[in-house]
């Protein structure tokens, strides 16, 4: 064992801190007292209503020691003698100096702070600023707003609230969910920003996305959620890189700092409780046909001879069958039979609901409890919570118990020893998968034929074959068999700590450290019954260990001088951070199985079928920065920042990198007499630069392990080049804002700009597989990014009884490659149901481009720009999307704009805040799958019907309206039945009225010329005799992405809550501090431009290896509208 | 005092703990995951080499080069595979130069160290290789290729055929010469992950001079004067060039069958689709009737019997029933059927082969009752159920074969190159019986009509056509050497005439612009490439041009 790792070996972090913590914990009973003679007493109360305040610290001037006010405000305590000077001091209100004299009852009036009120923030490196102070954007949300209503992820608690956040949840309950801040930037990672709670940088990859067994995605959500939304005191996000450059590295897209709660200053020891539960009432699904059973053609019983009945099968995996609640009847899957064995027909009759009946309410149920006090010396809060989900989809739920403590220690005038800690668990013992084909419950539960009952399904096993063979039709799996029996549980242990000693060296000196862990582990199991159609051998399992490491140590040294006008504050600091995460798997490789059914242990898998995986990954950076702040009379403020990293993963000479800010901030108002109206006019300005290293082990390739071919091993290069001498990135940003308030406060008005260039980003290009390569690692490219963002807010209404709050937040963003590679040009972020989401350099990034339909291109023909039918299969033609430029959408929001409206009346409250986000497309391969199979309703509502019309007056009638029918998109003109337009077509002899046609032309000569129109001939296609009628089954165009693609666009009512306050006469009565009670509803999607019952927030989903916006594939949970009760009480 | 101290042991206590707790960030980087190429046995890259070069040769002839020569068709997701429904994206060639990368690290790395046997199955499997990437899709990067560490040859230039094809009679050469010593000879063979010989150098001598024998017979219309002498200096010399003549030397890989991955393709085991792989391919009649003309036992191992025959009730009408294992249907459905597709009922009772895109809709052949994709349709011959399991002693990588070689000699006797082409003739058949395990039958299957060696080129490639099965890209460079056997087109398909090489890859056209450009310019552009550009599955590749073959 080397020297160097002897600390880290000999010191467990977790044990330190744990000890450090209790220790911390225990001494809370510690107290100290003197020896005072003369007694006073008073009430302290508000100038504005003359109500006692509670909670006012009254502390004797040079001495450090006093009390708090009690709930009426009345407080009493001894003093030394008459000279003694007590000071009042409470958030909110100026503190007041008051001398004792000759009294024993000082009662004292204190007046409200306006200007203080939220004004100060807490920055990078938990430093505590004035926001007048700052040069760059923050956005605040504090904890009560964010625990409005209950998540499961704290992010979700953000949607709409901060200008320039794009919140996606990718999900249902437990499932990822994605914050970007002002746009995606980086072409390769995931562009989330760094975490950091508490001072601890905590790990949040978004790409927690596994799978065991065949096509069984299962999103296991990122480990964010992990964070109790019930211990936040406030969250602030540091936009640009100039708020984050101190955070080095990881702050290119941003910081969120979440501070937990910790006692207010003053608190007497009191215990809080709240009570949190929502229902989610599934209300809206998916746009599916109701009215035709499974089959490719749509029979009537005309087509049957007498005592003839048709069978309607599921092996027909279609819903262009016969027509549903018409009398007809058929030999169906779920037919009795009689004493001879065969099936008795019966009749075919619709089962709307099939869907609705199988999922079923949502309900979340967080209940947390909380004990907090403090005085002069400490200051301690300790807190616990749980939560209780369970799915929409029978047996899923998500479960959380946390555990926290905040404590701080005054140990002497000079040092403070603080901590905090978070523990916690979350698992599941079901996390079904609702991402993709293959064991999505909703998949299937979607695919049982309408003509069948899916209540009929709930014994999901076939009649003497428990545990064995599911009961469902051949190829088909049973929703509830899914749903129980493909089971994908976990469990995260996770602990989040520091430990933090601030040290008052002298008057203008201090010296902060501070240790700090982030460690979770992390277990998954998987369990496949037999019998899961795409796992033929006894099922399947999986188990999956992992671990994740990051250890802090920081600290800061700070210079604080006051020289009259001038304000100095120059603070010099570093930092070691070790990460390492570890990965164990073992599991039945896809379709490979198991020895004996039922069995769930690796030893059941046969050693050829095992397949196994194992990782490690360490990561050091060393950095050191230095910051300084100068104010000039309260009006101008800068700050310059300054960073050096080291990291372990670049090479000895690439591996320093250094990288600067600096922000100012101009106060119109205190450089200027702008009138009583103005009470703020700030200017502000920033420019950072932030480096970036790369991932471990990026420089050098390892061969990997290709598996076994019988006792032979076989070991393979990388098909990826690694650049052994990568340069860290960088990423260049420049802010400007104004921020005004006027009018007391009552109006308030922010915009910013910003532009982001990133540059040498770490990029994987596609070079030629002949080179041995088809991936090489570079450093290249410029991705600029801009935006602006505004927020206006106002108090339109505020008296005694009244006061209303609104704010509305305006946002957009741009991201433009403005180059890459030499001879690269484009970057392809994925390529899905025949269209591919490129960026060619010089354009926007989410660019979508589809095939292209092969159409008349002649000008002077009169069929100029009409379809031309053929190929193979009398449909339209496409060229690929590969082969032409065809760019038919983007998968970026045009703006995102978030409102949020507080209205108080005397002890009511009213919250909303709405999400609305204008513009952008996506694909649904739901839809493209469930249009193929003929079940989409819409796709059949989309049919052309002219009235009957036939021969050559639909013809005529086609041309009159060419540019709505014929050109531009896809129509078909036909439909099911004879009632609704369906053409009549033969198959085998059986005319049946299910025909279509595609309006368009037919090329009989001069195709092979494409560049020559004299040579082309063309006949028509549009209903006349010789047109080509085809059965509706095959009528949706699969070789192109365009007829999936859907408009994004939706307003959301993130949240609506209506609360109420108990008053004081009846609380006290019950001996309660406080008592809140509110009732809510979250997340309802109000409308969608897409109009097709799915969720565009969704089309954000994992796609192989990472997420990728604009692609939805079975995403699929029914809208909701959840309704929630929640108790607030403190004693 | 205690202030101080305090301050003290907190500022010192942290500059401890930063100065204890740094690391040598070098040594953190090593990625500690995967073996370091620089030291690791070049042998535990040649089982992934051979099993990459089997299971592609297997891939591609029991994959849609196999609809291509009309062994086989697919009645659902058929358009690749029975109308040639090809474009630039259809068929890369990455798998390929992969396996190529692992061969030359395999290579220089044994090269480096005298592992002179490695060193011979390095160049025998590079020969092979390339000259299956030459084979489909012809001027290929073969001298600049492999080489990315360097910067400047990122993108490599093509190479014309003709060199490729010398480079490969050269490192053929030199396999011979670094396999012509005994086992004992070498300092180090590791048996086990040679899956192909288990370590016999003799063995992997003969693979390399009949690979040699194979790629002079591809020459023979082109250039016939280097594809003679290149012949009978092999068959001249058969001490210093010994080559595969009986099927117990054919260079054949054994399927594994323990997981998805080393399995026989398209298996029920582990098919993660329900078996539809499997249950999409059925046999082409032109194979089928070919075999039945000859009362072919071969069949019975390939393909399965109908499971349903249909028989016509003439005198019925609109009736259809199954009785006693039986379909019997009246005259005017059946006359509906064949007015709906154009092609007749086939009513054999033992084995009936679909005709190449004949339909539209394949599913619905023979009066299917099963329209799926994945068909059940049980009135065509399925592939023979043998090729559902995952392993088995029929189920193998056939790289090169005795019945290939000895047809191929006899093809070289016919032009008059070398000795007696009957008796190269029956050995190639007999090779092929004993390859599939029923070499008893060759004599029986002798006397039948139209098999006795009739002194034609013709029927030399028909037999090499039929025992090319699961492995038809041999007989599909054949067809495009000799027009042999007469295929007809179907009347779905993509044009009107059999493809003859693959479309360049799309991955070179974006990647390596220039050179791919360079590449297809020398391409010839025929009546059938349609709208294609000159990159297209009917352009001729230089080993065809001028030849008039194959149409």
């Amino acid at each position: 064992m080397k020297q160097k790792y002897i600390f880290q070996q000999k010191v467990n972090p977790l044990f330190t801190l744990v000890t450090l913590g209790l220790m911390i914990a225990f001494s809370l009973s510690v107290q100290a007292g003197d020896n005072l003679d003369k007694s006073i007493s008073g009430k302290v109360t508000s100038s504005v209503d003359g109500e006692g305040i509670p909670g006012v610290n009254v502390v004797i001037k040079g001495v450090q020691e006093g009390t708090i006010t009690d709930i009426e405000g009345n407080y009493s305590l001894s003093v030394a003698d008459e000279t003694a000077v007590l000071v009042f001091s409470f958030v909110g209100y100026n503190a007041q100096e008051v001398v004792v004299g000759n009294r024993s009852v000082v009662d004292v009036k204190m007046t409200e702070n306006v200007e203080q009120l939220n004004e100060v923030v807490v920055t990078a490196l938990g430093i505590k600023r004035e926001e007048r102070s700052l040069g760059f954007s923050v956005g605040r949300v504090d904890g009560a707003e964010a625990n409005r209503v209950a998540q499961d992820n704290v992010l979700n608690s953000l949607s709409g609230k901060v200008a320039g956040v794009t919140i996606n949840q990718t999900g249902g309950a437990g499932s990822s969910v994605s914050m970007v801040i002002r746009g995606a930037s980086s072409l390769s990672t995931d562009n989330q920003p760094l975490f950091v709670v508490d001072g601890v940088p905590i790990t949040n990859g978004l790409n927690n996305v596994a799978e065991f067994g065949s096509q069984n995605n299962v999103d296991y959500g990122n480990a964010i959620s992990d964070i109790n939304p019930d211990n936040i005191e406030s969250i602030t996000v540091l936009k640009g890189p100039s708020a984050a450059a101190l955070y080095g590295t990881r702050a290119g897209n941003g910081v969120v700092l979440i501070t937990t709660k910790t006692a207010a200053k003053g608190d007497k020891a009191k215990v809080s409780f709240s009570s949190n539960t929502v229902f989610d009432v599934p209300f809206k699904f998916l746009k599916t046909q109701k009215k035709f059973a499974t089959g490719y053609f749509s029979y009537t019983p005309d087509n049957f001879g007498p005592g003839e009945f048709p069978v309607v099968t599921p092996a027909e995996a279609a819903g262009a069958g016969m027509e549903l609640d018409r009398g007809y009847y058929a030999i169906q899957w779920d037919s009795p039979r009689d004493a001879n064995g065969n099936q008795i027909p019966t009749e075919l009759v619709s089962h709307p609901n099939n869907v609705k009946d199988f999922v079923q309410t949502g309900i979340n149920t967080t209940n947390s409890v909380a004990v907090s006090g403090s005085n002069e010396i400490i200051n301690y809060r300790i807190g616990y919570t749980n939560m209780r989900s369970r799915g929409l989809i029978p047996n899923a739920d998500l479960l959380k118990d946390n555990f926290s403590l905040n404590s701080s220690i005054k140990a002497n005038k000079s040092l403070t020893i603080s901590s905090t800690i978070n523990a916690g668990r979350t698992w599941s013992n079901n996390r079904p998968n609702t991402g993709n084909r293959g064991s999505n419950p909703l998949e299937a539960a979607y695919k049982i034929p309408q003509n069948l009952d899916i209540n009929d399904f709930k014994n999901y096993w076939a009649p003497g074959q428990e545990g064995v063979q599911q009961y469902a039709p051949e190829n088909y799996n049973n929703p509830y068999f899914l749903a129980n029996e493909v089971k994908n549980g976990f469990s995260r242990d996770r602990i989040i700590g520091n430990v933090k000693a601030d040290l008052k060296i002298t008057e203008d000196l201090s010296l902060m450290g501070r240790y700090s862990v982030d460690y979770y582990t992390e277990v998954r199991e998987t369990k496949i019954s037999p019998s899961y159609t795409r796992e033929p051998n006894n099922g399947a399992y999986g188990l999956a260990n992992s671990s994740n490491l990051e250890k802090n140590i920081d600290f800061l040294l700070t210079y604080t001088k006051d020289l009259g006008d001038f304000g100095l504050v120059v603070s010099g600091g570093g930092n070691s951070r070790y990460t390492k995460g570890k990965y164990l798997s073992n599991s039945s490789g896809s379709g490979n199985g198991l020895i004996v059914p039922n069995v769930y242990s690796v030893s059941n898998i046969s050693s050829g079928a095992l397949s196994f995986n194992s990782s490690l990954s360490e990561r050091v950076i060393y950095s050191v920065y230095g910051i300084a702040n100068l104010s000039y009379k309260n009006f101008i403020y800068l700050d310059l920042t300054a960073r050096n990293d080291w990291s372990s993963t670049l090479r000895a000479n690439e591996r320093s990198y250094y990288y600067p800010s600096t922000s100012l901030s101009l106060l119109l108002d205190e450089a200027f007499d702008l009138g009583g109206n103005v009470d703020m006019l700030k200017l502000r300005g920033g420019w950072a630069k932030v480096g970036n290293d790369t991932s471990p082990y990026n420089l050098n390739a390892v061969y990997n392990n290709g598996g076994q071919w019988g006792d032979a091993t076989m070991l393979t290069y990388s098909t990826t080049r690694l650049l052994p001498n990568l340069r860290p990135e960088t990423a260049t940003s420049w802010e400007a804002g104004v921020e005004a308030k006027f009018l007391g406060n009552r109006l308030r008005l922010e915009g910013t700009y910003y532009t982001l260039d990133n540059v040498d980003q770490v990029l994987q290009i596609s070079t030629p597989g002949s080179s041995k390569y088809t991936a090489n690692n570079i450093n290249a490219g410029l991705i600029q990014s801009s935006g602006w963002e505004l927020m206006l807010g106002g108090t339109p209404l505020k008296n005694n009884d009244w006061s209303w709050d609104v704010s509305m937040n305006l946002s957009r963003n741009r991201t433009k490659i403005i180059e890459l590679a030499e001879g690269v040009e484009f970057y392809e972020f994925w390529s899905e149901a025949k269209s591919r989401a490129r960026t060619y350099v010089g354009e926007t990034i989410g660019d979508i481009y589809d095939a292209k339909m092969v159409v008349v291109e002649d000008p002077n023909s009169p069929y100029y720009q009409y379809p031309i039918i053929g190929g193979g299969d009398s449909e339209w033609q496409a060229i690929q999307s590969a082969d032409t430029r065809n760019k038919v959408g983007n998968f970026n929001p045009d703006f995102i704009l978030g409102m949020q409206s507080t209205l108080a009346w005397k002890n009511f409250s009213l919250s909303m805040t709405l999400d609305w986000r204008k513009g952008g497309q996506y694909q649904s391969q739901t839809y493209r799958y469930s249009t193929e199979d003929a079940s989409s309703q819409i796709w059949l509502d989309n049919a052309i019907n002219p009235n009957g019309l036939e021969g050559a007056e639909l013809s005529a009638w086609l041309k009159e309206n060419e540019d709505q029918y014929i050109r531009n998109g896809f129509h078909i003109v036909g439909g099911l039945t004879k009632e609704t337009g369906g053409l009549p077509e033969n198959f085998s002899g059986k005319v049946v009225n299910d025909g279509y046609f595609i309006p368009g032309v037919v090329q009989t000569a001069g195709a092979d010329t494409p560049n020559d129109f004299e040579d082309d001939v063309y006949v028509e296609n549009l209903g006349e005799s010789g047109t080509l009628v085809l059965p509706y089954i095959v009528s949706y165009p699969w070789d192109f992405g365009a007829p999936s693609l859907f408009d994004a666009d939706f307003i959301k009512l993130r949240e609506l809550s209506i609360g109420y306050r108990l008053p004081t006469t009846f609380t006290n009565k019950l001996k309660i501090q406080s008592a809140n009670v509110s009732v809510y509803t979250r997340n309802v999607i109000i409308w969608t431009k897409g109009k097709n019952g799915i969720d565009p927030e969704r089309a954000f989903q994992n796609n192989s290896s990472r997420f990728v916006q604009g692609v939805e594939r079975y995403n699929v949970e029914p809208w909701v509208f959840p309704i929630g009760v929640k108790l607030n009480l403190t004693f | 005092m205690y202030f101080i101290k305090n301050k003290i042991l907190i500022v010192v206590g942290l500059m401890l703990t930063m100065v204890f707790s740094c690391k040598d960030l070098d040594e953190l980087n090593i990625n500690p995951n995967g073996p370091d190429p620089e030291d690791t046995d070049p042998y535990l890259l040649m089982a992934t080499v051979l099993s990459g070069a089997g299971t592609s040769v297997v891939n591609l002839g029991y994959g849609d080069l196999a609809g291509v020569m009309q062994h086989t068709q697919k009645d659902g997701w058929g358009g690749s595979h029975n109308s040639y429904e090809w474009t630039s994206s259809s068929q890369g060639w990455n798998g390929y130069y992969r396996i190529l990368g692992n061969n030359q690290d395999m290579f220089l790395k044994s090269e480096a160290l005298g592992y002179e046997f490695a060193m011979g199955v390095g160049l025998v499997m590079k020969s092979y290789v390339f000259g299956l990437i030459t084979d489909l899709y012809g001027d290929a990067p073969y001298s600049e290729a492999l080489l990315g560490d360097d910067d400047a040859y990122r993108e490599p230039k093509f190479d014309r055929q003709q060199d490729i094809l010398n480079g490969i009679f050269a490192d053929l050469e030199t396999a011979n010469t670094l396999l012509s010593k005994s086992v004992s000879e070498y300092n180090y063979i590791n048996k086990t992950q040679d899956i192909i010989y288990e370590g016999s150098p003799s063995k992997w001598r003969k693979f390399a001079n009949s690979l040699a024998l194979r790629y002079y017979m591809r020459l023979s219309v082109k250039d016939p004067g280097t594809a003679q002498t290149g012949i009978a200096k092999i068959v001249g010399d058969p001490t210093t060039y010994p080559i595969i003549t009986s099927a117990n030397d054919d260079a054949n890989m054994d399927y594994v069958g323990a997981n998805s991955s080393n399995s026989w393709p398209k298996n029920y085991v582990f098919d993660t689709g329900g078996g539809s792989d499997f249950r999409r391919v059925k046999m082409c009649a032109t194979l089928v009737d070919a075999m039945k003309l000859l009362n072919d036992p071969r069949l019975d191992q390939w393909a399965a019997r109908v499971e349903i025959p249909i028989e016509v009730n003439e005198d019925e009408n609109s009736t259809d029933e199954i009785t006693d294992g039986i379909r019997y249907v009246s005259r005017n459905l059946v006359d509906d059927y064949e007015a709906d597709f154009g092609i007749p009922l086939n009513t054999s009772t033992d084995f009936v082969g679909m005709p190449p895109a004949a339909l539209q809709t394949p599913s619905a052949f023979n009066m299917s009752p099963d329209l799926n994709q994945a068909s059940t349709n049980p009135h065509v011959s399925w592939v023979n159920a043998q090729f559902t399991e995952a392993s088995g002693d029929n189920l193998k990588a056939r790289l090169i074969t005795a019945a290939e070689v000895n047809f191929i000699l006899a093809e070289a006797a016919l032009n008059g190159w070398i000795g007696n082409a009957e008796e190269y003739y029956n050995a190639g058949i007999q090779a092929s019986f004993e390859a599939w395990g029923i070499g008893d039958e060759y004599d029986d299957y002798m006397t039948e009509t139209g098999v006795a060696y009739d002194a034609t080129q013709a029927q030399i490639i028909n037999q090499k056509w039929i025992s090319s099965w699961a492995h038809a890209a041999e007989s599909w460079f054949d067809y495009r050497r000799t027009g042999l056997p007469d295929l007809q087109t179907g009347q779905w398909v993509k044009r009107d005439a059999i493809p003859v090489k693959f479309y360049y890859p799309l991955d070179e056209e974006f990647y390596n612009q220039s050179n791919a450009e360079a590449a297809i310019a020398n391409l010839e552009k025929t009546t059938f490439n349609g709208a294609d550009p000159q990159n297209s599955a009917w352009s001729k590749p230089w080993i065809i041009q001028g030849t008039g073959k194959p149409w």
